[in-house]
């Protein structure tokens, strides 16, 4: 019988806060990526996503994701529909340490983030009620299902041995490649000139991607799930990764650019962060060096394609989710290790190269699902209500077209 | 309880559905030059 430990839940509660805070973090930092007539329309998808998946995740989302297996590893059953059966006790399968609602909760965060990390790809052009309906509907279809696959006992996924410590299958690569589709999906911007997207307010970003490193403590040490080395081991590694990213990012904008971008450093964080997420509780500190330097360097690779691409991927979330999800996944393969979690599975360097081939097979399964899914959802959303704004409220700014407000007084 | 839960989502899910797409008519202001500093601190190739 499971009981309760206090330490244990005091870090899990402790973290549901921490992993809350990243999506205000993650409206701050999005919101100073876009022109100032769109940063109130920006911030309140991530703000608006807070409310909406708070009450689904407990209406039916948790119970898709968490519930007991329908059979065939591919969602869960309506068991724990309003959360009812699950309470104060622990659960016998999740976190038998904690008050199973506390796990409930912890994961409702994940279940907020990832769809609020897909707003920065259709920024200052997508239509409030369409974006009302497509977070309602991805977040019950693909962040449901993908995170059973992945993170039930009995999803398909955790069958062939894919390893994600945190999410970056389940959160980053779902939302990343969401992101993409949903730019190619929506078209670009009007009017798109390179001076016209520059970041409106740089300070509100860096503050944003602060936001998010210190959240991030809960999103990877929180997976810990428990006060223990484990935890240590994931602060370690989430904060080193997110460093080396950070500085690895802003050299190569310096030597490519001429200047030692302030920018760069926050994206740069953020890629790192992304990274080391799938691998944060599987990895020693020194692969969370390589791992940071890879993201921080393949990232940036990722946002000069898509610059010099048509694709208006309006805050690059295919570059830094997308591409950093996939690459901490293959990472993982390769530098896990059951040195340092027993729980986990030995990779490439430690002998089972067979990992990096499980760790392809999920990057493959949940980028082509969350792709098609999304594709699907667009379309069909956009047969109730046009998923783009009218070319006169795009050029007035989102902010007053379709919130009838402003962010800065003239 | 539960049924009540879902109805009162449910209810909100079709005012989402039947709310106007724009929230008025915008008047065009033009958008005021990009920050000098951040174009200087990061030029595009």
């Amino acid at each position: 019988m499971p009981t309760i430990d206090a330490g244990d839940t005091a870090w899990v509660l402790m973290s549901i806060a921490l992993v809350m805070l990243m999506t205000p973090g993650l409206a701050l930092f999005y919101g100073g990526l876009v022109r100032r007539k769109n940063v109130l329309s920006t911030i309140m998808h991530s703000f608006f996503i807070l409310g909406l998946v708070s009450v689904t995740w407990v209406l039916w989302g948790y119970t898709l994701a968490f519930g007991p297996d329908t059979g065939l590893g591919i969602i869960g059953g309506l068991d724990w529909l309003a959360l009812e059966g699950v309470g104060a006790s622990p659960s016998d399968v999740y976190a038998t340490t904690v008050p199973h609602l506390a796990f409930a909760a912890f994961q409702g965060m994940f279940a907020i983030i990832t769809p609020a990390l897909i707003t920065g790809a259709f920024a200052e052009r997508k239509r409030f009620k369409a974006f009302v309906l497509f977070a309602v509907a991805w977040s019950t279809l693909v962040y449901a299902p993908v995170a059973h696959w992945v993170w039930s006992p009995d999803g398909w996924l955790v069958g062939l041995g894919v390893l994600d410590f945190a999410g970056g299958t389940v959160v980053h690569l779902s939302s990343g490649v969401a992101a993409l589709v949903a730019a190619l999906y929506i078209g670009r911007r009007s009017g798109l000139t390179e001076a016209s997207t520059e970041p409106h307010d740089v300070p509100m970003t860096v503050l944003g991607a602060g936001l998010l490193w210190f959240g991030w403590f809960g999103f990877n040490a929180g997976s810990a799930l428990g006060a223990n080395g484990l935890a240590a081991t994931a602060v370690v590694t989430t904060n080193t990764a997110a460093g080396m990213a950070a500085i690895t990012w802003v050299t190569l904008s310096w030597l490519h650019r001429g200047t030692p971008s302030v920018l760069g450093a926050a994206v740069g964080a953020v890629a790192g962060l992304v990274a080391v997420t799938p691998a944060a509780g599987f990895v020693t500190p020194a692969a969370a060096v390589l791992i940071g330097l890879a993201a921080g360097a393949v990232c940036y690779g990722a946002a000069q394609l898509r610059l010099r691409s048509r694709i208006d991927d309006a805050l690059d979330v295919f570059a830094v989710h997308g591409v950093g999800g996939a690459l901490g996944a293959v990472a993982t393969g390769v530098f896990a290790t059951t040195a340092v979690n027993a729980a986990g599975l030995d990779g490439l360097l430690a002998g089972n190269p067979g990992q990096v081939g499980a760790q392809i097979v999920g990057i493959v399964a949940v980028g082509a699902y969350s792709a098609m899914a999304t594709g699907t959802l667009l379309f069909a959303i956009n047969l109730v209500t046009p998923i783009r704004v009218e070319d006169v409220s795009e050029e007035a700014g989102l902010d007053l077209a379709q919130h009838g407000e402003i962010a800065y007084q003239p | 309880m539960v049924l009540a839960a879902l109805a009162s989502f449910a209810v909100l899910l079709v005012a989402w559905i039947v709310a106007p797409g724009e929230s008025r008519r915008p008047d065009i202001h033009d958008e005021p030059a990009s920050q000098p500093l951040a174009v200087a601190a990061w030029p595009r190739a």
